[in-house]
């Protein structure tokens, strides 16, 4: 080629290419009659494995994969059948009879046992990862034939119900695909990217990173699912989320919609906006540790200092109620742990100067970042000098490390793993728990915790707990903010919308149906 | 030759000991539990702390640096906290789509630069050049959601995100490159389907690289063409054209290689956000995912990549300039 050519034949060339590729944008994949339902996940789920998966994004291929022997109704806080038909608790509280769905069969074709379900309860154990506390507390497992399973515990454990219904409970996983990929690890190699559970859909693609493929699971014992097929593919910026769900290449997103553009979300004819109620639960630690909050009557000037109520209104909009209790709405009978925050009479002198470091995490919402600044400004008008501070989950699990350096307020939304207030109050306030990131210690609580986890009788457990919760409330140690929303924005052909409040950001993807 | 592949072999690894060490600081510095993060919040102390241990992160930092080292110098660079997979795995899975997305990115930006620094150096393509350093100097996220509101939402002439249509069934080998893996299993309407993922986000991380390539092509041409040899050309009758393309451009490349070299760090840098927006599969959201969940050994192990890369980039680019002007060999 004469070299005068060679840089308009090389341009000609790439203009081809980039034409060519502009024409390929295919049409939406279609599998038989039910469609495929498109989803976005923010960020990768990490593993499949059920025993060690311990997040909020990925709960929907979890749920739509396993079954355990209890779920929640929608919409409710009532444990019903799953792959147990009915159960028998005895009144000691320490032996729980399951009954067994026959018929059952896991996606390789293996049918469900008594058998089955204790391989999947010891494997958890084996493992031993964050969910095996659902578990360790059992004593004994029997299988006096193929529909009985029957569970015997250490100690009476009041939300043991609640661990088997929670999204994180144990799961049935085949015994054959556990013995096929057992490995050295109890098949948690195999685990992390297959599924072989008895759960409407299959896991037929996991490509991390990229994307999971869900297919209807024909051999499925229940209400078949409608759709043939779901694609769950990450897509980490909510804004291409948004491009996507109004260009109609997916059919919801499922969390974390930016709460400025819900309005408009509204006013647009192909979507719905949904919100449905949950345990998540925005909250406010406050350092105790360390002045200037270790002073109980300071804590309570900046509590009141909010103005939480306003406050709540102003970033939530509709999408939230101020918290009336220390659990979160439906766990417990608000009047049995209420809390409340009447705006004082603030002055400028209010703070005395108090210097204070906040810091919280961000979220795609933009809910934390917005009620941060609020709360900075209030703080600001009330006599305190507030820095606030954007950080990530792991820094926020070292303060409880060093105390004294930690800053005095932190800002997060939880969820408990289950409907029960112990799954609650154990990892908010324990001294112990998880979720106490600024090292709160009350022994007189812990106390009520211990004695309500052993009450068989729930009355008096409920009160026990309510009892812990007072305390908390009374300390002003925990700024108890908003009960928000689960909020949701879907296409407006999308029906058949089944929530349950415990499994937040997660919808029965076998219920949903595309018009 | 020799020489020169010893001494920045030797730099290579000077600068790979220097980043490894970086990382490792501010692991000590920067306060945070991955560990708990990782487990979740109602693992038992007993849990947290046993896969503490596990990872050795219950060691003192010399220590685990040593034992890092020990384990690098394999090859193995330990296990990713957030995927629990190898690090060296992870890399090897979202690499090649980075590989991919930046070679594209680069060889639209010689073209874009190339035609814009040609254009220019006569004293034309203001049109060209306006747009290119209007679109270079608008931010890289605001850049690609406008480019994806035109072209994916509004003419839905480009797709909106990830590498390739999950129907497809593209090849998933040898090289991970799926233009390269489509054209050798001669599936062209996976070559045709990658490259249309490909063209926004490439032409969103090729802007600003085109136009620093482009503005120092010009300079340098203009510099070239006002000197003797140029002078000669044109009176043996060689028209303008001829004269810049078979006499202009090879002397004038060697300020744009440079800049090329340096512009390749921007760019690797550009596709943390690039990826993001997107939803890329490759290293950029890898480290996205890492950084949030303070993955120390995975951003290591991008660290030591992406340091590598540059330092073995700089290195062609060394030796290209020398290939493009002779004169060099001789200093």
């Amino acid at each position: 080629m004469p070299r005068r050519l060679l840089l308009p034949v090389t341009l000609l060339a790439v203009a081809v290419l980039l034409g060519s590729a502009c024409t390929s944008s295919p049409p939406p994949p279609q599998g038989g009659q039910g469609g495929t339902l498109q989803l976005a996940y923010l960020a990768d789920m990490a593993q499949a494995d059920p025993d060690v998966f311990y997040d909020i994004e990925g709960n929907t291929v979890i749920l739509s994969v396993y079954e355990g022997l209890l779920k929640y109704k929608p919409d409710s806080t009532e444990v019903i059948p799953s792959l147990a038909e009915k159960w028998e608790v005895s009144p000691d509280g320490l032996t729980y009879t399951f009954h067994l769905r026959s018929g059952v069969k896991f996606h390789d074709g293996t049918p469900f046992d008594a058998q089955a379900m204790k391989t999947s309860f010891q494997r958890r154990l084996d493992v031993g990862a964050a969910p095996a506390y659902m578990v360790q507390p059992i004593a004994s497992m029997q299988t006096p034939d193929a529909t009985t399973f029957v569970v015997r515990l250490k100690h009476p454990v009041a939300p043991f119900l609640h661990y088997m219904a929670s999204s994180w409970g144990p799961k049935a996983i085949s015994p054959k695909a556990l013995a096929d990929h057992a490995g050295k690890d109890h098949a948690q190699t195999w685990l992390k990217e297959h599924a072989d559970g008895t759960g409407p859909f299959q896991l037929t693609a996991f490509e991390r990173g990229q994307r999971y493929e869900l297919t209807r699971f024909d051999g499925y014992w229940g209400q078949k699912a409608h759709v043939d097929k779901v694609e769950i593919r990450i897509i980490p910026d909510i804004g291409t989320q948004r491009l996507q769900l109004q260009s109609g290449d997916l059919d919801a997103i499922l969390h974390s919609f930016p709460q400025a553009e819900l309005e408009s979300a509204k006013s647009n004819p192909d979507l719905q906006v949904r919100d449905f109620s949950s345990f998540l639960n925005n909250i406010l630690y406050l350092n105790t540790n360390k002045k200037p909050l270790s002073d109980p009557a300071l804590r309570k000037t900046l509590a009141g200092a909010l103005d939480r109520d306003s406050l709540v209104k102003e970033v939530y909009g509709p999408y939230a109620t101020p918290s009336s209790s220390t659990y979160p709405s439906g766990l417990l009978d608000p009047a049995l742990a209420p809390v409340a925050y009447p705006p004082s009479e603030t002055t400028a002198a209010a703070g005395g100067g108090s210097k204070l470091t906040f810091a919280y995490t961000a979220d795609d919402s933009g809910v934390h970042r917005r009620l941060a600044e609020l709360v900075q400004q209030r703080l600001d008008a009330a006599g305190f000098s507030v820095a606030i501070k954007e950080v990530q989950l792991p820094q926020v699990f070292e303060y409880v490390n060093d105390l004294q350096a930690a800053p005095d307020m932190v800002m997060q939304t939880n969820t408990p793993d289950g409907a029960h207030p112990d799954m609650w109050a154990r990892i908010e306030w324990y001294s112990t728990g998880g979720l106490n990131y600024l090292g709160y210690k009350s022994p007189q609580a812990d106390k009520l915790l211990d004695q309500a986890l052993e009450t068989t009788d729930q009355a008096t457990s409920d009160r026990l707990y309510g009892g812990a919760g007072k305390i908390v409330a009374r300390d002003t140690a925990i700024i108890f903010v908003a009960d928000p929303r689960d909020v949701m924005v879907l296409r407006k052909n999308l029906t058949g919308v089944a929530h349950v409040p415990n499994y937040p950001w997660a919808l029965d993807l076998a219920a949903l149906q595309k018009g | 030759m020799a020489r020169f592949a010893l001494t920045r072999s030797a730099s290579l690894v000077g600068i790979l000991l220097g980043l490894s060490v970086v990382v490792f600081l501010l692991e000590a510095v920067v306060p945070a539990d991955p560990v708990r993060a990782m487990v979740g919040a109602s693992a038992t102390p007993q849990i947290v702390e046993a896969k503490r241990h596990e990872l050795g992160l219950d060691r003192p930092l010399p220590a685990q640096y040593a034992h890092f080292l020990s384990r690098a110098v394999r090859g193995d660079l330990s296990m990713s906290l957030y995927t629990r997979r190898p690090v060296r795995t992870d890399i090897a899975a979202f690499l090649p789509a980075t590989v991919e997305l930046a070679a594209a990115a680069l060889a639209l930006a010689f073209v874009l630069g190339g035609v814009l620094g040609l254009l220019t150096a006569r004293g034309g393509g203001t049109p060209l050049r306006v747009g290119l350093v209007a679109s270079a100097s608008v931010p890289a996220f605001l850049l690609a959601l406008l480019l994806l509101i035109v072209f994916y939402a509004r003419l839905r002439w480009f797709p909106g995100s990830g590498r390739i249509s999950p129907d497809l069934n593209a090849p998933t080998g040898p090289t991970g490159l799926l233009t390269i893996d489509g054209l050798l299993a001669g599936r062209l309407d996976v070559v045709r389907d990658a490259l249309a993922h490909l063209a926004l986000p490439a032409l969103c991380l090729a802007l600003g690289p085109a136009v620093a390539l482009g503005r120092t092509l010009r300079s340098s041409l203009q510099t070239v063409l006002r000197s003797d040899h140029i002078r000669t050309a044109r009176a043996k009758g060689l028209t303008g054209r001829e004269v810049l393309l078979r006499h202009g451009v090879r002397p004038a490349l060697n300020a744009p290689l440079t800049m090329a070299g340096l512009q390749v760090g921007m760019l690797l840098a550009g596709v943390v956000v690039i990826e993001s927006v997107f939803a890329w599969p490759g290293i950029g959201l890898y480290t996205v995912r890492a950084i949030a969940s303070f993955d120390f050994p995975a951003i290591v192990g991008v660290t030591l990549v992406m340091g590598a890369a540059y330092v073995i980039i700089n290195a062609l680019v060394d030796v290209a300039q020398v290939a493009a002007d002779p004169r060099l060999r001789a200093r």
